[in-house]
């Protein structure tokens, strides 16, 4: 009997996620890297890295986030490869082989992407994963969330991305454009001002933003600090250490108002009898949900409406590829043959 | 076993997954970008507008009545909305006279997608962008509001292009093309295009490569046409098609005595078909003529362009007011 494997994959802005029904599950950065040269393609011994390895030889290669700003830039080759390579990676981390098989049998894959690239990119995402899998559906990150989490009637999603922060409203139909809404201020914002701050404060400090997104994902909080951050940077070359405390608290508490203000708006376009219950229901995923305090610091500005209460995934990696892969299982052979990629 | 409430919202919510997914292999655009045919978009809210005169017109008529007429019960709103939207009659555009506010300029091209190219490397992408910021500083003088869908050199799909149009709730939508004809390089002339069909296998061929970009097949377009072709926002694209056009030829057959006028001609751009307001594409020029591709690269030249886009859409917005 030809074996099938379903896989569920979120591919994020920065951190991409494989859930596979063999039991695999699998998280890489996202990020492609090629040589940048005949002399880098001889020192690194391959024709194309992918995630921490592509981040660490990152002065030897041509780097590509494919889906910055949670789009997938159309016209540009390069970026449709990096998509292609990406989840190439992550289904061979599962036991796919590079013809988009598995032993005897085939492949069925769910990919969630941000919102934004699937109400303005999906004919283009779609056309770009041609071939790699046997058969592939496209959901919104968000949905595939509250699939995963069966938080399909009113509940609200915010999933704090890298590059984008997208809301969905589960009413129990599947999301509209009145349902969700996406915002550019995410993970990539908070790290651009948290540079900024530090350059300001430490101006002989040698800081890159690589350095400053492990700062922010090991310290980020909004409200009272829970620790100094102490991080250790070269000052004139010397290894220093610095408390970027308040930089981290500034630059993360950017995100509040605009968060606040959409996801307010959103739950005033909710049908007033089902408000409350949203209220109570509101999930927090994605890796800006494990900024400290945040929960909170959304549960007060929900006391101007009567309150609430926000969740958040203690565990956010694979909250999306699990939902998908929910979703993979629960679609039927015959959905799945008229799903050929 | 009886599947519980949370099983059938679940298995729904897995087959509209399914069937949106099929949407996108058949072709069909994202639904965010899709014209809602009839009663959607701007015209259901500006439906209400229409709602006044109309009761107030029934609540006369019924006084002036003998009183046993009197009895009879004036309909709602709502049965008036929903006898409205279901009639098969096509609205007349002359009940719409409304304000022209927000202008959605869209220049042509732009990024790695140059447009058309003279044979001096003037590009169509370069003109259509200084044509467009000269217009927009036009329209903001005469307390316009302008939403342009790119305002530097770069390549914005034709989907994002719609996309922004429709949620920036504009008025009207103006594209800005030069053309260039490939067998006729010494024919010039200026065409206006609004939504609609055509048999044309040139103009098929042109808004083939003036869609390259979207993804979406002409074809696959047909059947979008077919919701929107008799209704109130082709009437409306037509007299701002009209007005465009004739001001265009107008003005710049002054300048430029040979040039022709080509009319206004209906195609299935895909910022066209993908916008919920009036949407006109206005050819301005023609680059493969030598002769013209001189002039537009003329400042004063493109000024003049400009203007002639700005008093058309004055002219418009002026009979719908």
């Amino acid at each position: 009997m030809a074996e099938i494997l379903h896989v569920g994959i979120d591919l994020g802005t920065s951190r991409s996620a494989i859930s596979a029904s063999n039991g695999e599950r699998f998280v890489v950065d996202s990020f492609v890297g090629w040589p940048a040269d005949m002399v880098a393609k001889k020192i690194l011994k391959r024709n194309v890295l992918i995630g921490h390895e592509a981040v660490a030889n990152r002065t030897m290669l041509e780097l590509h986030r494919p889906l910055e700003r949670g789009l997938l830039k159309e016209g540009s080759d390069k970026d449709v490869e990096a998509v292609r390579e990406l989840l190439r990676h992550l289904l061979g981390l599962v036991g796919v082989k590079k013809n988009g098989k598995v032993d005897s049998g085939n492949v069925r894959a769910v990919v969630g992407v941000p919102a934004a690239a699937l109400r303005t990119n999906k004919q283009y995402l779609r056309n770009s994963m041609k071939g790699i899998v046997d058969s592939l559906m496209i959901v919104s990150e968000p949905f595939a969330v509250a699939y995963g989490l069966n938080a399909l009637l009113h509940t609200m999603i915010i999933d704090i991305g890298a590059g984008t922060t997208d809301f969905c409203v589960m009413k129990g139909r599947y999301p509209t454009e009145e349902d969700q809404r996406t915002l550019t201020t995410a993970g990539d914002s908070i790290d651009a001002h948290l540079l900024k701050l530090i350059e300001e404060r430490y101006p002989q400090a040698n800081v890159t933003m690589f350095m400053v997104r492990e700062w922010k994902e090991k310290f980020s909080f909004v409200g009272q600090p829970p620790q100094r951050a102490m991080v250790t940077a070269p000052v004139k070359g010397v290894p220093t250490e610095l408390d970027i405390t308040n930089e981290i608290k500034a630059a993360c508490e950017t995100i509040l108002p605009p968060v606040v203000e959409t996801m307010l708006d959103l739950l005033s376009r909710v049908e007033p009898e089902f408000q409350e219950r949203v209220r109570n229901n509101i999930i927090l995923s994605g890796g800006g949900g494990l900024i400290k305090n945040l929960p909170r610091a959304l549960e007060d500005a929900l006391k101007q409406v009567g309150g609430g209460k926000v969740t958040y995934m203690e565990d956010p990696v694979f909250v999306g590829s699990d939902g998908g892969l929910a979703l993979a299982l629960d679609a039927p052979d015959s959905d799945w043959e008229r799903l050929s990629a | 076993m009886r599947a519980g409430p949370n099983d059938r919202v679940r298995r729904q919510l897995m087959r509209d997954a399914v069937s949106d997914n099929l949407e996108t292999i058949r072709g069909l655009p994202p639904r965010s970008v899709r014209p809602v045919p009839r009663a959607g978009g701007v015209w259901t809210r500006r439906l209400p507008l229409l709602l006044i005169p109309v009761t107030l017109l029934g609540a006369s008529y019924l006084v002036s009545e003998p009183p046993i007429l009197r009895t009879v019960r004036q309909p709602t709103a709502a049965v008036l909305h929903t006898a409205m939207i279901d009639s098969t009659e096509p609205v007349k555009a002359a009940a719409f006279p409304l304000a022209v506010r927000r202008v959605i300029l869209d220049a042509g091209h732009g990024g790695k997608d140059a447009g058309a190219l003279s044979s001096s490397n003037l590009s169509e992408k370069e003109i259509t962008l200084d044509i467009e910021r000269r217009l927009q500083a036009l329209l903001k003088q005469q307390g316009f509001e302008v939403v342009a869908t790119r305002n530097d050199d770069r390549m914005i799909p034709l989907r994002e292009r719609a996309r922004l149009a429709n949620s920036s709730e504009g008025d009207i939508f103006v594209s800005i093309h030069v053309n260039s004809l490939r067998t006729h390089i010494n024919s010039h002339g200026i065409e206006t295009y609004y939504l609609g069909p055509t048999k044309d296998p040139l103009l098929t061929q042109l808004a083939a490569e003036e869609n390259g970009t979207s993804g979406y097949s002409i074809a696959d377009l047909r059947k979008l046409l077919d919701r929107v072709y008799a209704d109130v926002r082709r009437d409306e694209s037509h007299r701002l098609a009209s007005a465009v056009q004739q001001q265009l030829f107008a003005n710049l057959q002054t300048i430029d005595p040979g040039l022709e006028n080509w009319g206004i001609k209906r195609a299935p751009f895909i910022v066209l078909v993908a916008t919920d307001m009036p949407a006109v594409l206005a050819e301005v020029g023609c680059l493969s003529n030598e002769r013209e591709a001189v002039m537009l690269k003329n400042p004063q030249y493109r000024q003049q362009i400009a203007q002639a886009l700005f008093r058309g859409i004055s002219e418009y917005a002026k009979k719908g007011t």
